[in-house]
């Protein structure tokens, strides 16, 4: 009996941590740039196949392969920032246009590069098994993906609160001409982040890619529910932690008590309303960028 | 100051009635060639749901990443009418699909539908309804911008799970498939004749004319007030989630029409209408035509699907690649699309002209 | 002003919808496609080359061009080479039902292979009917259909399940536990798993349906933990079945213990996954590429070697839809002798393909016929469990053909015949979709 309690609640942490993994990289970018970013999930797809890639070619373990497709996918970032976003910064919505057109040009460049068959991730074999406590079962994968989220999370807090960057971030975040008149550079310090932002979906990927499938098309099924968390969060980080554990929970909880199917349509119905009576998200910032 | 004629309402009209008039033409045109009529009736559809996008983005500012929504559900509604009419109300009431799904009576939210005139008001009324509702708690909430895209975009797939999860009702996946074509009283629209090409070229043309009017009207000189400024416009007295959510519905319900009109021609539904793609492929035609005019967003529709039908087989692996880099040119240096480009170049060409045009001051407008 | 013909015909179309004159617009009044004598005989391959059913489509085109390719190299169909109309679908219904109306209508086909699932047969069946052309479609689905303008190669849920449930509760136990993916083919399987699971006396612990392309089956998982089940009986799809049998090691079930049975998981899937994730789990299928008879040793040997072999593996997919290729040359045949070149129309091939056999020497299976009442396939389920290299072992075949039943379960629906479907009152529908 206690375990049925136990469990869900587990697991509901963890379809948090999933849905924080996926989501943190859009809210460093969103919070800290204001850019929408479409491509989001295809930059978790290019971190999967990175992933497979250096796996497959040069046979790297699979806990290398993180980082890796972390500084892989940051660079396309940062390369796709340099070239395309930073004309768009003044209008949000071509922004999410133009990362539109840059999802379907990744998409479609992997494909013709990796061909549109599955590949697939290997992972060690501890990551395949479970830790039994008494009545409780932990999938050892999922336990990985808590510990994965929080790392990353603390990375980027310590990025943003504990170094110079960070300052930078925040005070071009705050008022951009203000921090350049203090001598910041702006348009360098979104790059930055921009790429930060890429690198932490491209580890996503790496993680996404092992937990089920890497395909071209693999993004589209992670941007949707990454996008509901950060606009649930208020568009901060600290929003989107919570927005994504609140909703791992009640999705868990209500996948046990009816199926998946109502689980998402209630979770996505309560997100509704929520937005009809706080527009500003969950925390907000007080100015809240609308 | 010269004016470029390209804002001159008066030449504006002109060029929307040759355009309507080569149109008409098309049958002529395509003589016997049954499936180019029907491919270009399609054409229609998409130019319809072009305008739907471009009257409530490029005209509203409110960008809609789920139109494929109120599509979905005029085309739902035209589909179920469509199926009931192949059935007998006394003795044959369950569609078959429904008996796959251990459904004894008939729904009663199919009832409606076995009459066309219902049937069809419902596929219109009921996503218009839809917009009415979302819209206004969206708005009343101040949500704008990308986040109401956001949201569009979350309801949409919202949709696609609803739909496929209501297999009793709608056949899940596999959609609602009428046997027949559409009756209209003693008529068959068959969709491999002029007829239905007619039909979409009248509901082309009304929706033309409705919604042209409506950006030159008062109304809509407060919607495009909104789009430049809310705040302003909130400070002047104007309800600005009011005007929001009037045009995000009628928008609604022209993509509704064109819903109709789609399921009329390719006698299938199905989830896919919710598809997320396809809702952002009419962000693309518009984009790439011309979001701040209606004639352009047609036309943008025409040509991406014109291209992708055309030119997709041949380049059959680098298409979306193409599709792709052009749509990103576009939003990088052509914001305005292609209908911003020619307006550039009559405008060169006006002021290089001797004389001007009269001293017609009037503001901007959308074309 | 003067009046063309065609201006003509479009005006008084107009102004008779005033008159009335309704069967002006009947549809069908294009006539037929036919063949003409001594020119190839155009084939329409519509399968999506990109997007999300890429996976398995691709493949199938692949095959059929082997196919194709294949019978042409032997003589073609009676000295007439088959040409193949290859287009994109783009895994966009609105795709699929727009190719169907340009090969039918401008390249004039005179049979159509194509689709892998339900959603895109619905999607281009009504314009198939109106025209009066022929659908092969060369997979498994759920039946409950009666047409006049399809073949299908696959088997048919109450063939898929036949042999496999009653084999896993013999060999596992008897209470099972369904999970599929959220729509109608998975439903209707499970079904007609729950008649073959009441014959053999087994149970039912639980029935579980994960939205399609979903990856989180954490729910689902302790759901089956709690439950305890000797078996899970498996339909999820696509990129949702490879989360399943990953999560469901990682969760720490047992494959000896719980083994996943499973009508989905083949080479493809366990290549997907990684053969670890597979091995133990089974599946039914009429197609193993382990099969060891001499024909399939010819067909694997022969299609990976070839230019369209490039992916490395065959798979039951892959054999029916080679199978379709042959069922249409024996079912042309046969219609030519009947008819003559000239006056062969799509429909008298299908009506011609009633009884059509593929022998053992040609079919990777083993011998196939087509059933003449409703033009699905008589073929042998068989059972494979996965090996730890990823690839099938056949443990059981079913004794004898399984007559393919479209209204398995419904059978209050009446017979499907060549016909149409013959209700329990007597009266004859056409066209049920």
């Amino acid at each position: 009996m206690l375990a049925s309690i136990v469990n869900p609640l587990i697991l509901g942490i963890s379809i948090g941590s999933i849905l924080l993994i996926s989501a943190l990289g859009l809210a460093v970018i969103y919070g800290a740039a204001g850019v929408i970013n479409m491509a989001h999930g295809e930059f978790i797809m290019l971190g999967a196949y990175s992933t497979y890639t250096l796996q497959s070619t040069m046979g790297m373990p699979f806990l290398l392969c993180i980082p890796c497709a972390f500084f892989i996918v940051g660079i396309i970032g940062f390369v796709i920032e340099r070239n395309l976003i930073c004309y768009l910064y003044n209008r949000p919505l071509d922004t999410l246009l133009a990362t539109w057109g840059v999802s379907l040009v990744l998409m479609q460049s992997s494909r013709l590069i990796f061909g549109s068959d599955v590949k697939y991730i290997a992972m060690p074999e501890f990551l395949s098994t479970n830790l039994e406590l008494g009545i409780l079962n932990f999938s050892t994968f999922r336990l990985f993906l808590i510990a994965v989220a929080l790392i990353l999370l603390f990375i980027t807090w310590f990025i943003f609160y504990r170094t110079r960057l960070g300052i930078k971030i925040r005070a071009v975040t705050q008022n951009k001409e203000m921090a350049a008149s203090f001598g910041i550079n702006a348009a360098q310090v979104y790059s930055i982040t921009f790429a930060f932002g890429a690198g932490l979906a491209g580890a996503a990927g790496a993680m996404f890619g092992a937990l089920s499938i890497v395909l071209p098309t693999m993004g589209m099924h992670y941007v949707v529910e990454a996008f509901l968390m950060v606009v649930t969060g208020g568009g901060s980080i600290l929003g989107t932690v919570f927005a994504s554990t609140l909703a791992g929970e009640i999705q868990s909880i209500f996948a046990f008590i009816f199926n998946d199917t109502m689980a998402r349509g209630l979770l996505f119905i309560l997100i509704v309303v929520l937005l009809r009576f706080r527009p500003q998200g969950l925390l907000s910032t007080g100015s809240g960028r609308r | 100051m010269r004016i470029n004629p390209y804002n001159n309402v008066k030449y504006q009209w002109a060029v929307y009635v040759v355009f309507f008039i080569f149109l008409a033409c098309i049958p002529t045109i395509v003589g016997d060639d049954v499936f180019l009529l029907n491919q270009l009736s399609t054409y229609g559809v998409y130019g319809i749901l072009a305008l739907s996008l471009s009257l409530c983005w490029g005209f509203g500012g409110i960008l809609n990443l789920g139109q494929g929504i109120a599509f979905g559900l005029g085309s739902y509604g035209m589909a179920m009418t469509m199926q009931l009419q192949s059935q007998d109300i006394l003795e044959d009431r369950i569609p078959p699909f429904m008996l796959n799904n251990a459904v004894e009576t008939l729904p009663a939210i199919w009832e409606p539908f076995w009459n066309a005139g219902a049937g069809i008001s419902l596929a219109l009324i009921v996503p218009t309804l839809f917009c009415l509702i979302f819209g206004g708690l969206m708005f009343w909430g101040r949500v704008s911008g990308p986040f109401f895209a956001i949201m569009t975009l979350a309801m949409l797939s919202a949709f696609y799970t609803i739909f496929i999860d209501l297999q009793y009702l709608t056949n899940g996946v596999n959609g609602i498939t009428p046997p027949m074509a559409l009756e209209v009283g003693p008529y068959l629209v068959d969709p491999y004749s002029s007829v239905s090409f007619w039909v979409v070229f009248v509901a082309l043309l009304l929706c033309t004319v409705v919604a042209k009017l409506i950006t030159q009207s008062k109304f809509g000189l407060i919607v495009q007030a909104q789009k430049n400024d809310p705040e302003r416009t909130r400070f002047l007295g104007y309800n600005v989630a009011l005007y929001e959510t009037i045009i995000y519905a009628f928008s609604g319900f022209i993509a509704a029409i064109a819903g109709c009109c789609f399921a009329m021609l390719t006698q299938y539904v199905s989830p896919g209408q919710f598809d997320v793609g396809f809702s952002i492929s009419m962000v693309i035609w518009v984009a790439i035509g011309g979001r701040a005019s209606l004639l352009w967003g047609m036309l943008g529709a025409f040509m991406v699907q014109g291209a992708q039908s055309y030119l997709g087989d041949q380049f059959l692996s680098t298409w979306l690649l193409i599709l792709g880099f052009f749509f990103i040119l576009v939003v990088r240096f052509l914001p305005g699309g292609l209908a911003g480009l020619v307006e550039v170049i009559l405008g060169y060409f006006s002021s290089n002209s001797s004389g001007t045009k009269g001293s017609n001051s009037e503001p901007k407008r959308v074309d | 002003m003067s009046f063309t013909r065609r201006k003509f015909l479009n005006t008084a179309a107009l102004s008779s919808l005033a008159l009335a004159a309704p069967n002006l617009w009947l549809p069908g009044a294009q006539a037929a496609t036919s063949l003409k004598a001594d020119s190839p005989i155009k084939v329409g391959l519509l399968f999506s080359l990109t997007g999300s059913l890429a996976v398995p489509e691709e493949d199938s085109t692949l095959v059929m061009q082997y196919a194709i390719d294949e019978i042409n190299a032997a003589g073609g169909v009676k000295g007439m080479p088959i040409e193949p109309v290859i287009v994109d679908a783009k895994s966009d219904f609105k795709v699929y039902s727009a190719k169907t109306k340009e090969m039918i209508l401008r390249d004039k086909v005179i049979s159509i292979f194509g689709c892998y699932t339900s959603a895109s047969r619905k999607a281009i069946l009504p314009t198939v009917m109106q025209q009066d052309n022929l659908l092969f479609y060369p997979t498994c689905y759920e039946g409950a259909e009666c047409t006049q303008n399809c073949i299908g190669t696959g088997p048919l849920a109450n063939q898929h399940s036949f042999d496999l449930i009653p084999f896993m509760v013999d060999n596992f136990g008897p209470k099972v536990f369904f999970v599929g993916s959220n729509y109608v083919w998975p439903k209707e399987s499970n079904k007609n798993a729950k008649v073959w699971l009441e014959r053999s006396g087994g149970e039912l612990l639980g029935e579980e349906y994960i939205p399609l392309g979903s990856s989180e089956f954490g729910p689902v998982i302790e759901k089956i933990r709690a439950a305890k089940p000797d078996f899970i009986f498996s339909t999820v799809v696509g990129a949702s079945d490879i989360a399943f049998h990953r999560q469901f090691k990682q969760a720490g079930l047992k494959v000896d213990k719980m083994p996943i049975a499973s009508l989905t998981t083949g080479e493809i899937e366990t290549a997907a996954m990684g053969a670890e994730y597979g091995a133990g789990h089974f599946l039914s299928a009429p197609y193993f590429q382990t099969i060891e008879t001499p024909t399939n040793e010819k067909f694997v040997d022969g299609f990976l070697s070839s230019p369209y072999g490039k992916n490395g593996y065959t798979h039951y997919n892959m054999e029916e839809t080679y199978l379709s290729a042959y069922v249409f040359k024996n079912a042309l045949e046969k219609a030519i002798d009947m008819h003559g070149v000239t006056d062969v129309t799509p429909r008298k091939i299908r009506d011609a393909a009633a009884g059509v056999k593929v022998e053992a020497d040609v079919s990777p299976e083993g011998l196939v016929w087509i059933d003449g009442d409703n033009f699905n396939t008589w073929l042998k389920p068989k059972i494979g469990q996965c090996q730890a290299d990823g690839s099938f072992k056949v443990i059981k075949e079913a004794a004898d053909h399984v007559a393919p039943d479209p209204f398995s379960i419904y059978p209050d629906s009446g017979k499907c015949t060549a016909d149409g479907l013959l209700g329990l009152d007597g009266k004859l529908k056409v066209d049920l979709i």
